[in-house]
């Protein structure tokens, strides 16, 4: 999901002439990661379309308005949920929120993905909006962008030169803009063994389960480390120890900057991080 | 000081309907198409040939229109035609207004003529063989827009020098007038404190009805005669206002409804929109479809009005007496007037609330500025008027230490006082005010408040508890719009039913009304049948209106709270008559007696001394329909098709004193609420709600329970989440319903309702109208909120939205909200 | 390709069709194969009124294109009732008052049926989580919550 309001008319004549209708654009329906990538290589203004739940939105808005969907619907390889040898949690990027949410792979090592999948929307949404579509839009509001920055999460990118890892501290760039580039594919998210690890996701919303107005997930072992959502284009990483006051001092040491609009100020954002780090990082502390 | 002897007698109608289907919560007949998805909503409707309309919208809140290019938007392949404002401007006349100067002298079109006023006002509009290409031949149409200065901000608008939208009205103001009951003054003296409010703001906000407003509008050629199937809930008013636009008779606009997914009094205004696809169907000769987008809904359709409190001041007795008021009301009508001013005296009809104070002074003014204009948003004018009452009550009480709930009880009108005339002469027919608090305390369990408040305390939340008390005023008098401008022809009002029996025994029941989900067929299929002696299944209702049905008069629709008054009573009106027939032919049939001997029951008509002497209905229909020969004169009349028009006993207002009878029925609903704050982060959770309502007489208790808890949904909606804000360039800020959030159902609170009854003496079923419910779940929040923020700093609400940022901001800077309210001690 | 042929079966019925890419598949139910039971509430895929069964699992058809849908089966509306026969999740939608405008209805029931497909004895918060994704302007939920309880106890 993704924010739609936009305060100048230079944004478009398209938005005054509003309908949920898209552009023509060219589909395709690769059957394998390979065709994908090729699709996706030749042509600058094509666009990996995974569960839609943001993408087709932004379509009907003519926010962009791509020349070719490659539909990674037929990409079987990239939907399970596995267990590596050294015990850290394989998401392939195809994984829906209704997956990780029945996954026991997911409860018995990291129930927080979980948790928080499961409050992300509606179950219409989760049962089509994916680990790799959720954490590719990189919409400021999403959930899973900080989870996997506190969570110390690596992403797998795959292009036709073959495939590299990027930490999630390092993947996220900009809004609707991460590490993944023209002609590349994300392939999947390993999550490290939790080992002793603590998560906590706390997060004030429009009305229950809404868009976030602030989320902050932390994970703590030994230190805490904490990602605050919402607040700029990409989750705000701040390691602390983890005791209420080390993290306050830290999220303010941050000096967020994060934007005012309809749901509360810019100071008020700047309060709830501090206040929902703490709480994240105290059930992280309990839950550890 | 309280007399409340009533100035002129009144009329009485005597109840004849037994209790037998009404008061019952019968299936609904509309459920079994709905279920199944066999509605016919307007975007349903097909017409082969039928062309799709793309509004070309403002992206300018405020702009000169210079020039309109479209060319290249004709030359895409699939387009049929287009329509721009120069045109409209040549084949119609402006929209009527209701206001005086400066109102009257604004003008409105079907399309944006010369300028624009608001952000996603229509310019043009391209019609093509689908959605999508109607679609991409508007971002061709080229619109050269030179941009003017924006004024979102009511007091600024009405400021001198402020940016002007309507020039030939020289102001932005509406209309403004003063209302001046009791003695003001006298009570002022007679004080022993004021307490002054410096401001109250009640935000724009609207019921966003789930479908969007709709039409598919045909012309027949060689008639002119126009058919617009749509879903304009009031097709009287419109056809009142595009006959005369279009420059046709009023017969020619044949206005069909079906399925309507909500209104909620936002499909009052479509005919700008309907207009443009009525010069549309002519012009290009073939059928429009237009579906308005959730966007356009919100963007430029209607809002509720936004009123400014200003300057509120209450003379207290040092026995909690609350005396009076005073206030400047400053009201925001969006970008063109529309239905108002009307929202400028509507208020009045429950001027002093639920209260008995009797010297009220009210300031108003209303301003237009480049905002969506608004419409009769559910609980129209009253709402906001209501609000401020139950603010006044809160904040006083807040002020000199009192218990809210006290208060209440201290000041309420008595049931033993109704019938009860207001300082400005409207007649609340019954209620029982006092009552309906003691049931809502023990629903929510009152007693063991300050119990719960401590368990908050002790999880780091404030709770806070809140009466909201309320009144649903139904069956408008019109003549209040003369109050208003004494030229205006409207006064009273009117609802209309036809009813037949047919040849092989059917009836068919026919409604001036539309409903948009208020169970119309099957609530006035029980009020027939019991009139009848059939059962309701055995009454066919036609779904929806349609003006060749001629069932409807001038003000026939659906809308402020009138359906179990004026459309029911039009119903019994047309059953009395053919139940009447049906006797009398019966008597002369079944060999000379009159047809007080005559009884109705089982679909026969029965001799009652004699019950196997029995005609069916069928046959009455048959012999009046087909086989008539030999009938004596004294039947010339009977017809079996009876057409009745309700016309509630209403005069007009005395236009000096603006007083007088505003409104025929008051329903009345006491709501309290629970409420934990998050200290931390402002973020407020609903923990208990409980509803308490009384509309008279039930005749489906089910269908009255649904809609306290639909308004209820809404009033929370509105309290906590929902509201239209602009920034300085007049963007509206919440244009779809990701980031203007309505109630989901992870949303609602635990739900208490119960109800009673107090039947109106005035009525024809002693029923009263109740769909609008007054906002009751906004009153009892924002209490709710205040009394919880005494545990941190005693703030005032002063707004009627209050999202968690706006409590966090209350609760960081209470002296700020503090300082509005000043109590002057006088004794 | 902008357009493509697609085969689609909805309610059981195998429908083929040309359609461009471009195409929503909500528009595509309601006015390619004149189902019109399911119908289009908003233009953020927020209501849920659009809401159908994609093999098996509800969805929000106004955000899937009907390309995507190649080879897919749907289920709406249209489908619940048998033979003139209610589902008994209508018939509890009736018998609790459970709608009034009926313009959310068809996408609530979908959901309602997702739900007590996969758990035939909800609890009301699990009832409440599953029609989150489908608003109602008109009955507050209230009473859509116990049609949902009263059809969870027709199993």
């Amino acid at each position: 999901m993704h924010p739609v309001t936009h305060g100048s008319a230079e944004h478009g004549r398209a938005w005054f002439n509003h309908a949920v209708l898209l552009s023509e654009v060219e589909y395709a329906r690769p059957a394998s990661v390979d065709e994908a990538l090729v699709l996706l290589a030749g042509d600058d203004n094509a666009r990996a379309l995974a569960g839609g739940q943001t993408l087709i939105n932004v379509l009907k808005q003519r926010l962009v308005s791509p020349d070719l969907l490659v539909d990674l619907a037929e990409l079987e390889e990239l939907t399970p949920i596995t267990v590596a040898e050294d015990g850290s949690l394989e998401l392939g990027a195809m994984a829906t929120l209704s997956d990780l949410i029945a996954s026991a792979e997911v409860q018995e090592r990291r129930p927080i993905l979980a948790e928080v999948a499961s409050s992300v929307a509606d179950v219409q949404v989760r049962n089509r909006g994916t680990v790799g579509g959720n954490v590719c839009s990189n919409d400021p509001t999403n959930h899973l962008p900080p989870l996997m920055v506190a969570a110390g999460a690596t992403m797998t990118i795959a292009s036709a030169a073959g495939t590299r890892t990027v930490p999630a501290e390092d993947f996220f760039l900009g809004v609707y803009m991460t590490a993944v580039g023209p002609g590349e594919l994300l392939t999947g998210v390993s999550i490290p063994a939790a080992g002793g690890t603590g998560d906590g996701f706390f997060s004030v919303t429009v009305g229950n389960e809404g868009t976030g107005i602030v989320n902050v997930a932390a994970t703590v072992n030994g230190e805490a480390r904490i990602a605050i959502g919402c607040v700029s284009s990409l989750p705000v990483l701040v390691t602390s120890r983890p005791d209420d006051e080390s993290v306050r001092e830290a999220v303010r040491a941050a000096d967020l900057d994060p934007p005012s609009d309809v749901h509360g100020s810019g100071e008020y954002r700047r309060h709830l991080a501090e206040v929902l780090a703490v709480r994240a990082v105290g059930y992280a502390r309990s839950s550890g | 000081m309280t007399d409340t002897t009533l100035e002129r007698a009144l009329v009485v109608e005597p109840t004849e309907t037994k209790r037998g289907w009404a008061g019952q919560s019968i299936p609904r007949k509309e459920d079994k198409r709905l279920v199944q998805g066999h509605g016919v909503f307007v975007d349903d409707v097909k017409r082969h040939g039928m062309g799709y309309l793309h509004f070309v919208r403002s992206p300018y809140a405020h702009a000169k229109v210079k020039s309109i290019d479209v060319s290249k938007a004709l030359e895409l392949g699939g387009v049929y035609g287009t329509l721009t404002g120069d045109e409209v401007a040549i084949l119609t006349d402006p929209f009527f207004e209701l206001s005086t100067p400066p109102g009257a002298d604004m003008k409105d079109y079907a399309l944006a003529v010369g300028k624009v006023r608001h952000m996603g006002e229509p310019v043009a509009a391209v019609v093509a063989s689908s959605r999508d290409i109607a679609r991409d031949a508007a971002e061709l149409v080229e619109v050269e827009y030179e941009p003017l200065p924006v004024v979102v901000d009511a007091e600024r608008a009405a400021e001198e020098g402020a940016p002007l939208l309507h020039e030939e009205a020289g102001s932005n103001v509406v209309w403004s007038g003063l209302f001046d009951w009791g003695d003001y003054d006298a009570a002022l003296a007679e004080a022993d404190q004021v307490v002054r409010i410096e401001r109250l703001h009640f935000d724009r906000f609207s019921s966003t009805p789930l479908e969007c407003s709709g039409a598919v509008v045909e012309y027949e050629k060689h008639t002119g005669q126009w058919t617009i199937f749509c879903n304009h809930q009031m097709p009287g008013i419109g056809a009142i206002w595009m006959g005369p636009a279009l420059r046709c008779g009023l017969d020619k606009l044949r206005f069909v409804t079906h399925d309507i997914g909500g209104a909620f009094g936002n499909k009052i205004c479509l005919h700008p929109q309907l207009t443009a696809c009525c010069l549309l169907a002519r012009k290009l000769n073939r059928p429009i479809q237009w579906t308005e987008w959730r966007t356009d809904q919100h963007m430029a359709n209607s809002h509720g009005n936004e009123r400014t409190f200003l300057d509120v001041e209450v003379p207290v007795r040092a026995d909690g007496t609350m005396l009076g008021f005073k206030v400047r009301a400053l009201d925001d009508c969006g970008a063109f007037p529309r239905y108002e001013p009307l929202g400028c005296i509507i208020w009045a009809q429950v001027t002093p609330g639920l209260y008995r104070w009797r010297n009220i002074r009210v300031d108003f003014t209303q301003v237009t500025t480049n905002k969506s204009p608004v419409g009769p948003n559910r609980g129209y004018s009253r709402m906001q008027h209501l609000w401020l009452t139950e603010r006044i009550i809160d904040i006083v009480a807040h002020q000199l230490g009192l218990d809210p709930i006290e208060v209440r009880k201290r000041n309420y009108i008595r049931s033993e006082e109704m019938p009860y005339e207001t300082p400005n002469g409207c007649v609340y027919d019954s209620g029982d005010y006092a009552r309906c608090l003691d049931l809502v305390l023990g629903l929510i369990n009152h007693e063991g408040i300050e119990e719960r408040r401590r368990d908050a305390e002790s999880r780091g939340k404030l709770l806070g508890f809140g009466i909201g008390s309320t009144l649903d005023s139904g069956t408008n008098n019109f003549g209040q719009s003369q109050l208003l401008n004494p030229d205006l022809q409207f006064s009273g009002n009117n609802e209309v039913a036809t009813i037949k029996l047919d040849i092989f025994g059917e009836i068919v029941l026919t409604l001036g009304t539309v409903p948009q989900g208020q169970g119309h067929e099957t609530v006035a299929a029980q009020v027939a049948a019991d009139i009848l002696g059939v059962s309701p299944d055995d009454i066919h209702v036609r779904p929806g209106h349609d003006s060749y049905w001629n069932t409807h008069a001038g003000l026939s629709g659906t809308y402020a709270s009138q359906f179990a008054v004026t459309g029911l009573g039009a119903v019994k009106g047309a059953t009395d008559l053919l139940a009447d027939q049906i006797k009398r032919l019966a008597g002369v049939i079944l060999g000379g007696v009159g047809k007080d001997a005559i009884m109705l029951e089982g679909g026969f008509a029965k001799i009652k001394d004699n019950p196997e002497a029995a005609l069916p209905f069928m046959a009455c229909g048959a012999i009046i329909n087909a086989n008539n020969a030999g009938l004596p004169p004294e039947l010339d009349d009977v017809t079996l098709n009876c057409r009745y028009v309700f016309r509630p006993r209403f005069e007009v207002p005395d236009k000096e004193r603006k007083y007088g009878n505003l409104t025929l029925t008051y329903a009345n609903q006491i709501h309290a609420c629970v409420l934990e704050i998050d200290k931390e982060t402002g973020v407020p959770v609903i923990v208990d709600y409980a509803a308490v309502d009384d509309c008279g007489i039930r005749i489906h208790p089910q269908i009255v329970e649904g809609q306290v808890h639909g308004a209820a949904a809404q009033g929370l909606g509105a309290a906590l989440h929902e509201s239209f804000p602009y920034d300085e360039e007049g963007t509206l800020l919440t244009a779809n319903f990701y980031d203007y959030h309505v109630p989901h159902a992870l949303d609602m609170p635990p739900f208490k309702t119960e109800s009673i009854e107090s039947p109106s003496p005035f009525t024809p079923l002693g029923a009263k109208g109740m769909g609008e419910g007054g906002g009751a779940g906004i009153h009892a929040v924002c209490a709710a909120i205040q009394d919880a923020l005494r545990g941190a700093g005693g703030a005032i609400v002063y707004d009627s939205c209050n999202p968690a940022h706006r409590i966090w901001e209350l609760m960081r800077e209470p002296e700020k909200s503090r300082s509005l309210v000043s109590v002057e001690e006088r004794s | 390709m902008r357009e493509k042929t697609i085969k689609v079966e909805v309610n059981g019925d195998l429908y083929e069709r040309e359609v461009e890419s471009r195409r929503l598949l909500v528009h595509f139910i309601r006015d390619d194969l004149e189902l019109t039971g399911t119908h289009i509430g908003c233009d953020t895929g927020n209501c849920g009124a659009c809401t159908v069964l994609y093999n098996g699992d509800a969805i929000k058809s106004c955000m899937m294109l009907a390309v995507q849908a190649d080879g897919a089966s749907i289920d709406t509306v249209e489908g619940l009732a048998r033979d003139g026969e209610l589902h008994p999740i209508q018939q509890a939608f009736s018998e609790t008052h459970a709608l009034q405008c009926g313009y959310c209805t068809p996408g609530m029931l979908m959901s309602a049926k997702y739900l007590l497909d996969s758990n035939p004895n909800p609890s009301e918060p699990e009832i409440r989580k599953a029609i989150q994704g489908n608003i109602c302007r008109c009955t507050g939920y209230v009473n859509i919550v116990e049609a949902i309880q009263r059809a969870a106890g027709h199993d």
